[in-house]
């Protein structure tokens, strides 16, 4: 368990226990270095391939490939500084990858940024509000920028102060609000365009058992819904509860890819082993370290 | 194409929300104007009461009470004989002016009549004015009645109806005195009046540029709270997140100006509310070249201390040399200094206005200069911006 082997993840087509997203089990990718004889499917909603980043020379993303299917919850895993953030942001069209691509629903976030803003959402790690203002302006005003007319924006932002549970708190201002309902709006925030993928960077951090599990039955809900989400976080038992596929980066390169079943069942029985010790025994090191 | 509104909306709208924002904004332009009115205001006008005793309750005392009325920086006080002579007593009051009783009936019949100005000890510097202006407005009323008698004297059996008489003298008067064959001029001498014509509009340039260049900074702002990369990841594109920040910024910096325009000229009274508007117009202009400075700063700066400083050091800089608080004069160092400011080309323009000797439609190249700046700074500050 305390090995630093790194397990041969080459299990990313085993069959997995949970439910399964549309025609997932052909579209899924894993690859370290190098990326070009690995499989590639273009028919992933979401497919990176061959991702890299440097900041002042210094490699944050090294070439990361993996594909999610429509409808799936992938949970991207790794401890601080390991590259989820800045892999997302690459995703979600903030920061030009050195080195390339990413195709979000068949077009290139490259070339076509436009596009795939139509479709996506970002939850940010910070709570990226105007605390200011009361949670309805906010919504309405993301909602506005994401290309709702002032109508549709306010309809939005009722709905979706419903679903995240603060729909009798939508004209108190955010600064009035806990940690956890903060981060509920967060969330609501980006759903106001009812993206077709949702990134959701840390959404459960310092955030209190209610909110959490409020957060957590929205995220299923809307994958029932027939959102693709892509979800990063520390804590091992949400990616398990949560996750259909998971992909494990540290040190900027993802070092496995699967099913939280498919990573358990490397170093024991799926069920007794949990993705902490998978975690530890692929990095020699706790998530939490 | 509304994004870039409800950019400027959302700002001015969390700047409404942010009461210690409010407070300052509001608070600095009344306090800069509190001290141009200390410095230069309270010279410039004269305020006082006259304490008037009417006795005789008859028309010529009330024509004399209205006339004093009208006179400007004088308000008229009423009081009862007892009341004057008590307040004298008292030193509530340094003068008082007594119409007695009969004062307009030996008008109207053309006799002599006079007023009592009462005084304690020397009435006061303001006293002795009151009792001058009182002695003036009295010697007009007393000269019309002298002209009507003398003309109602020559034309006596000519069959000229009283009324028509009274009409007629009252109507030359009048002209004569609109109409005066001696126009008075008055010219200050020395520094103030020049101070002040340069002042305001230096200190409203000034204040539009504090509030512009702060208010840039607020992309900063955003960028730290993650606001920014959250909107980046919208269908806003950064042309119309920058043209919506543009907007804030004028907007807010307009704010702040109509609220010190309003009080230099209702207060100072340094021009008609035509001249207000230019100057407002004009100041929208001056806002829109700041704010595109501004967003120069937020475009370049990396953290919000260099926004801050940097906004600061641009707001001094162009200021000092502007000539804003010293005459650079029309030639040398400290002139040429002064061209390569903006300010230089937003005093000059008010200034113009204020005095009187140019409309808006006279400040062409002034207006093409600042014009320029504001469409050169956007497009600096949009190649500058950098998204992470």
């Amino acid at each position: 368990m305390g090995s630093t082997d790194r397990i041969p993840l080459l299990s990313a087509f085993a069959p997995r226990s949970r439910r399964k997203p549309d025609s997932y089990s052909s579209q899924r990718m894993f690859t370290s270095k190098p990326s070009s004889h690995l499989p590639h499917d273009d028919s992933g909603f979401l497919t990176a391939t061959g991702l890299s980043k440097s900041f002042d020379g210094a490699p944050v993303v090294d070439d990361v490939s993996f594909a999610i299917g429509r409808q799936e919850v992938f949970g991207l895993l790794g401890p601080n500084g390991a590259g989820k953030t800045t892999t997302i942001r690459m995703l979600s069209t903030v920061l030009a990858p050195d080195a390339g691509d990413v195709t979000i629903g068949g077009h290139s976030v490259l070339r076509e940024a436009d596009e795939v803003r139509k479709i996506i959402g970002v939850c940010p790690q910070e709570l990226a509000l105007y605390e200011e203002l009361s949670a309805r302006d906010n919504l309405v005003f993301f909602g506005r920028m994401a290309g709702l007319g002032r109508r549709q924006a306010k309809d939005a932002a009722a709905e979706n102060l419903e679903l995240v549970g603060l729909a009798d708190r939508a004209s108190d201002p955010v600064r009035k609000f806990s940690g956890g309902m903060k981060r509920r709006v967060n969330l609501a925030v980006a759903l106001m365009s009812k993206p077709q993928l949702l990134f959701l960077d840390e959404p459960t951090v310092g955030v209190d058992p209610q909110s959490r599990n409020h957060i957590f039955e929205t995220i299923l809900r809307l994958r029932d819904e027939g959102m693709t989400v892509l979800y990063t976080t520390h804590y091992m038992e949400e990616a398990d509860r949560l996750c259909d596929n998971i992909g494990v980066m540290d040190h900027g390169r993802l070092i496995a890819l699967d099913t939280p079943v498919g990573l358990k069942s490397e170093i024991g029985d799926p069920d007794e082993v949990t993705l902490e010790q998978v975690f530890l025994n692929l990095t020699g090191r706790s998530l939490r370290d | 194409m509304l994004r870039p509104f409800a950019i400027a909306w959302i700002e001015l709208k969390r700047f409404g929300a942010d009461r210690g924002a409010v407070a300052f904004g509001i608070a600095l332009p009344i306090a800069l104007f509190a001290l141009m009115y200390g410095v230069f205001g309270q010279g410039a006008s004269f305020s006082a009461t006259a304490s008037v005793v009417d006795l005789d309750g008859g028309p010529v005392a009330a024509e004399l009470i209205d006339r004093l009325s009208a006179f400007d920086g004088l308000g008229v006080e009423i009081l009862t004989e007892a009341e004057a002579d008590q307040a004298l007593d008292r030193s509530h009051i340094l003068t008082a002016v007594f119409i007695p009783a009969g004062f307009s009936e030996s008008l109207e019949a053309g006799e002599p009549a006079s007023v009592l100005f009462k005084r304690r000890g020397s009435g006061g510097d303001t006293g002795q004015i009151v009792s001058q202006i009182v002695h003036g407005v009295a010697q007009d009323i007393a000269a019309e009645f002298e002209i009507r008698e003398l003309v109602r004297s020559r034309l006596e059996g000519s069959g000229v109806p009283e009324a028509q008489i009274v009409a007629t003298v009252g109507d030359l008067m009048e002209q004569a005195g609109v109409a005066s064959a001696i126009a008075v001029e008055s010219r200050a001498v020395g520094v103030e009046e020049d101070a002040l014509d340069r002042l305001i509009p230096g200190v409203l340039t000034m204040f539009l540029m504090f509030a512009a260049t702060i208010s840039a900074a607020s992309i900063i702002v955003e960028r730290n709270a993650g606001t920014l990369e959250r909107l980046l990841t919208t269908r806003l594109s950064v042309n119309q997140l920058f043209a919506g920040k543009f907007l804030a910024s004028v907007g807010r910096a307009m704010v702040q100006a109509l609220i010190l325009l309003s009080l230099a000229f209702a207060i100072l009274r340094v021009g008609d509310a035509a001249t207000f508007a230019r100057v407002v117009a004009f100041s929208l202009l001056i806002a829109a070249a700041v704010s595109s400075l501004g967003l120069v700063v937020a475009g370049m700066a990396r953290t919000q201390e260099q926004a801050t400083w940097g906004s600061v050091f641009l707001t001094m800089t162009l200021t000092v040399f502007s000539g804003t608080f010293i005459s650079v004069g029309e030639t040398g160092v400290l002139a040429f200094l002064s061209r390569l400011t903006l300010n230089k080309y937003a005093i000059d323009a008010i200034g113009d206005m204020l005095t009187g000797s140019g409309g808006l439609a006279g400040q062409g190249p002034e207006a093409a200069i600042l014009g320029g700046i504001a469409v050169v700074g956007f497009v600096v500050a949009r190649v500058a911006f950098r998204t992470a």
